[in-house]
C-alpha cells in the first residue's frame, strides 16, 4: 500500500524532465578510455601491431620499395641464388623475388581487409538484426548462419572459385561469403546479452527509434569482440587466399600473391628452393604479427583470461 | 540419448540440403558450356541438343534439381567427363586415402598436444611453458603447405629418409601428417593449456589436493577429465579444418585422395566429378561434426539430454 508521500514523489519524478542528454548517455556506456592504455603497454601487443604497420606500409610503398618491377623478366638470370642485385633471387622467369614479395604484400592485405570488411559488415548487420529483434527475424537469419558456419572454410571457398572461375576478385567474393557467419554469430549473442541492459531501456524511454539505438547504442559497446575476431579473422584470409593461390584457383600471373609465388616455388623446389622459401616465411610473419596482437587484444580485454 | 541423437540428425538435414543446392548451382553458375565440352566445338545442332536433352540440361531448374537429388540418394553421381568411368568409382578408390591422412593427423596431433598442454599449464610461467607456447604461436602461424613443402626439400630430397610423393606405405604418410599436424598440435596444446587452467582453478581440486593426495592423481586423475571436454568440442571444428586442409597437402605430396580429385577436376572442367567429391567430402565432415557432438554429450555430464 503506497501512503500519499511516496505517491508524490514519485509523480513528481515521472514528470521532471530527464537530466541527460543523448549524448551523454553514450559516453557513460561507451568501453572505459584506459583500454587503449593498457593495451600498447603490453609488448605482445606493440609488436604484433607494428608488424600490420609494416605490412600496410609496404604495400603502399611497394614502388619505392621494390628495386624492380614485379613482371620485369629476364631471361638471362633465371633461377639465381640470393645476391647483391637480387636480394631474394630470382625466379623462373628472371623476375626479382623481393620485389614480387613486395608487392605481394599489396594483395594479401586487399584481400584480408577488404574481404573481411565485406563479411564484418553484411555479418554484423545481419547479426545485429537478428539478436535485437528476435523472433522470426532470429529464427530466419540464424538458419541461414547456421548452413554457412556449417561448411568448412576452405572447401567453400574452392567451391565458389569452381563456380565463378578464378580469379583474384572472385577469392575476395569467396573469402568474404565463407567468413561472415562468424561475425553475424558473435553480433547476434553480444546482442542478445546487451539488449537487457538498462541503457538501452533509458534510450527507448528518451524516445529512440531502433536503429538508432542498435547502431549508435549497443554496436559501440560489442566493438571489442567483433575486433578480436577481426584479428583471427585476416590471417585466416590471408592463408586462404595463399592457398587458393597456390592451387592456381586465386590470382592469375604475374599477378605476384605470395600463395603463387609459392606454387611456382614448387615446381622448382629441387634447383631453387628460395623460391619458395621466401614467401613463406613472409605469410608467417604477418599471420603472427595478427596472432600476438590478437591474443594481447583478448588478454586485455577479458581480465578473467588474465593468467 | 537416442533422443538427443535423432535431434542432431534432423538437425543435419537442412545443412545437407543447402549444401547440396550450392554443389548443384556450381555446375549452373560456371562459365564454359559442359555441352560443348562433351559434344566437342564442331558438334552439330542435332547432336548438340541430343546431348543437352540426354543431359537433362532442356528442363527448368527446379527439375533438374530434383532429378540431381533423386539421383544422389540412388548413389549414382553421375559419370566422369574425362575418364568415361561412374564418378562414384573414382570417389570409392580415392576416400580412404584421404581419411588415412585425416584420421592419422587427428590422432597424432592429439597425442602429442595433450601432454605438452599439461605440461605447459602445470608449469604455469616457467621456460617449459614459455616453450611450449612460442612453438604454439609458431605452429599456429605457419601455412600447412609451406611447411609440408620445406619438409619435403630436406627430409625426401635432401636427405632422403622418406619418398618424395606418392603413397602406399607407412613412410608415405610421415611427411604429410607432420606438416598437417603442426598447426593442429598449436591449436590444441594452447586449447588444452588455457582448459587445464581454468579447471585447476576451480574448488573441486583444491578439495583433492587438501583431501591429500598425491598432486599426480589430482592432475592426472581428476584435472585432465574434465580438461578435455572443450577439447572435444573442439574435435567437431577440426574435422572440417583437417579435411578442408588435406586438399592441399594431398597436391604438395601428390597423394591421390579426394582432395586433388576435386581441384584436379575443377581445372579439367569435369563438373560431376567436382560435384560428386565436394558432395561427398562436405557430407563426411557434417557427419564427423554430428558424431563430435555426440561424443561431446557422452563425455560432458552436465550436458542434459
Amino acid at each position: 500500500m503506497v501512503n500519499n508521500k511516496v505517491q508524490d514523489e514519485l509523480i513528481k519524478t515521472i514528470d521532471e524532465p530527464l537530466d541527460f542528454t543523448e549524448d551523454e548517455l553514450i559516453e557513460n556506456t561507451k568501453v572505459k578510455s584506459d583500454f587503449w592504455k593498457r593495451l600498447f603497454k603490453n609488448k605482445v601487443a606493440i609488436f604484433g601491431f607494428t608488424i600490420i604497420v609494416m605490412l600496410v606500409l609496404v604495400a603502399i610503398l611497394a614502388p619505392l620499395i621494390a628495386p624492380y618491377p614485379f613482371d620485369e623478366q629476364s631471361l638471362k638470370n633465371m633461377l639465381e641464388p640470393s645476391s647483391l642485385q637480387h636480394w631474394m633471387g630470382t625466379d623462373e622467369f628472371g623476375r626479382d623475388i623481393f620485389s614480387r614479395i613486395v608487392y605481394g604484400s599489396r594483395i594479401s592485405l586487399q584481400v584480408g581487409f577488404i574481404a573481411v570488411g565485406i563479411a564484418l559488415s553484411i555479418g554484423t548487420v545481419l547479426g545485429a538484426l537478428a539478436g535485437y529483434y528476435g523472433g522470426i527475424i532470429d529464427y530466419l537469419i540464424s538458419a541461414i548462419t547456421d548452413i554457412a558456419w556449417a561448411f568448412p572454410t576452405t572447401l567453400l571457398a574452392i567451391a565458389f572459385i569452381a563456380a565463378l572461375g578464378p580469379s583474384l576478385i572472385n577469392v575476395m567474393i569467396a573469402v568474404a561469403l565463407v567468413n561472415w557467419s562468424a561475425y553475424a554469430r558473435l553480433v547476434r549473442g553480444e546482442f542478445l546479452s546487451l539488449r537487457e541492459q538498462e541503457f538501452v531501456e533509458a534510450a527507448r524511454v528518451l524516445g529512440m527509434g531502433d536503429l538508432r539505438i542498435i547502431f549508435r547504442h549497443i554496436l559501440p559497446n560489442a566493438i571489442a569482440p567483433i575486433i578480436v575476431l577481426t584479428t583471427l579473422q585476416v590471417p585466416q584470409a590471408i592463408i586462404i587466399e595463399a592457398s587458393l593461390s597456390f592451387l592456381g584457383l586465386g590470382a592469375q600471373p604475374p599477378t605476384p600473391s605470395w600463395g603463387s609465388i609459392l606454387s611456382s616455388g614448387r615446381s622448382y623446389i629441387q634447383q631453387a628452393p628460395w623460391v619458395a622459401i621466401f614467401p613463406g616465411i613472409m605469410i608467417m610473419i604477418v599471420v603472427l604479427g595478427f596472432n600476438l596482437f590478437g591474443d594481447a587484444l583478448r588478454d586485455v580485454l577479458d581480465p578473467r583470461l588474465n593468467d | 540419448m537416442y533422443k538427443y541423437i535423432l535431434k542432431k540428425i534432423i538437425m543435419m538435414i537442412p545443412v545437407l540440403i543447402g549444401m547440396t543446392i550450392i554443389v548443384f548451382l556450381i555446375l549452373h553458375l560456371s562459365p564454359g558450356d559442359p555441352v560443348e565440352m562433351i559434344a566437342g566445338p564442331r558438334a552439330s545442332p542435332e547432336v548438340y541438343n541430343n546431348i543437352r536433352t540426354h543431359l537433362g540440361l532442356d528442363q527448368p531448374l527446379i527439375v533438374q534439381y530434383a532429378v540431381f537429388i533423386k539421383n544422389i540418394l540412388k548413389g549414382n553421381l553421375g559419370v566422369s567427363i574425362l575418364q568415361h568411368r561412374p564418378v562414384i568409382d573414382l570417389i570409392k578408390e580415392r576416400l580412404p586415402i584421404t581419411l588415412d591422412l585425416g584420421l592419422s593427423v587427428l590422432v597424432v596431433s592429439f597425442l602429442i598436444a595433450v601432454p605438452i598442454g599439461i605440461i605447459a599449464a602445470v608449469h604455469r610461467n616457467t621456460w617449459a611453458d614459455y616453450l611450449v607456447m612460442s612453438g604454439a604461436l609458431v605452429g599456429i602461424s605457419m601455412p600447412t603447405f609451406w611447411f609440408g613443402l620445406i619438409l619435403m626439400y630436406i627430409f625426401a630430397y635432401k636427405l632422403r629418409w622418406f619418398p618424395i610423393a606418392g603413397y602406399g606405405t607407412w613412410k608415405h604418410l610421415v611427411l604429410p601428417v607432420v606438416a598437417m599436424s603442426l598447426n593442429d598440435t598449436a591449436i590444441t596444446a594452447r586449447m588444452v593449456r588455457s582448459s587445464m587452467l581454468e579447471v585447476i582453478k576451480q574448488d573441486y581440486i583444491r578439495t583433492a589436493r587438501s583431501k591429500g593426495l598425491a598432486e599426480r592423481v589430482v592432475i592426472y586423475g581428476h584435472a585432465l577429465k574434465n580438461a578435455l571436454i572443450p577439447v572435444i568440442t573442439l574435435l567437431g571444428l577440426k574435422i572440417g579444418w583437417i579435411l578442408g586442409g588435406s586438399v592441399v597437402i594431398e597436391i604438395v605430396f601428390n597423394r591421390p585422395g579426394i582432395g586433388r580429385l576435386m581441384v584436379d577436376s575443377i581445372f579439367a572442367r569435369d563438373y560431376p566429378v567436382v560435384q560428386g567429391s565436394m558432395l561427398v567430402l562436405t557430407t563426411t565432415i557434417i557427419l564427423g561434426n554430428v558424431l563430435a557432438d555426440v561424443l561431446y554429450a557422452v563425455v560432458d555430464p552436465r550436458i542434459k539430454y
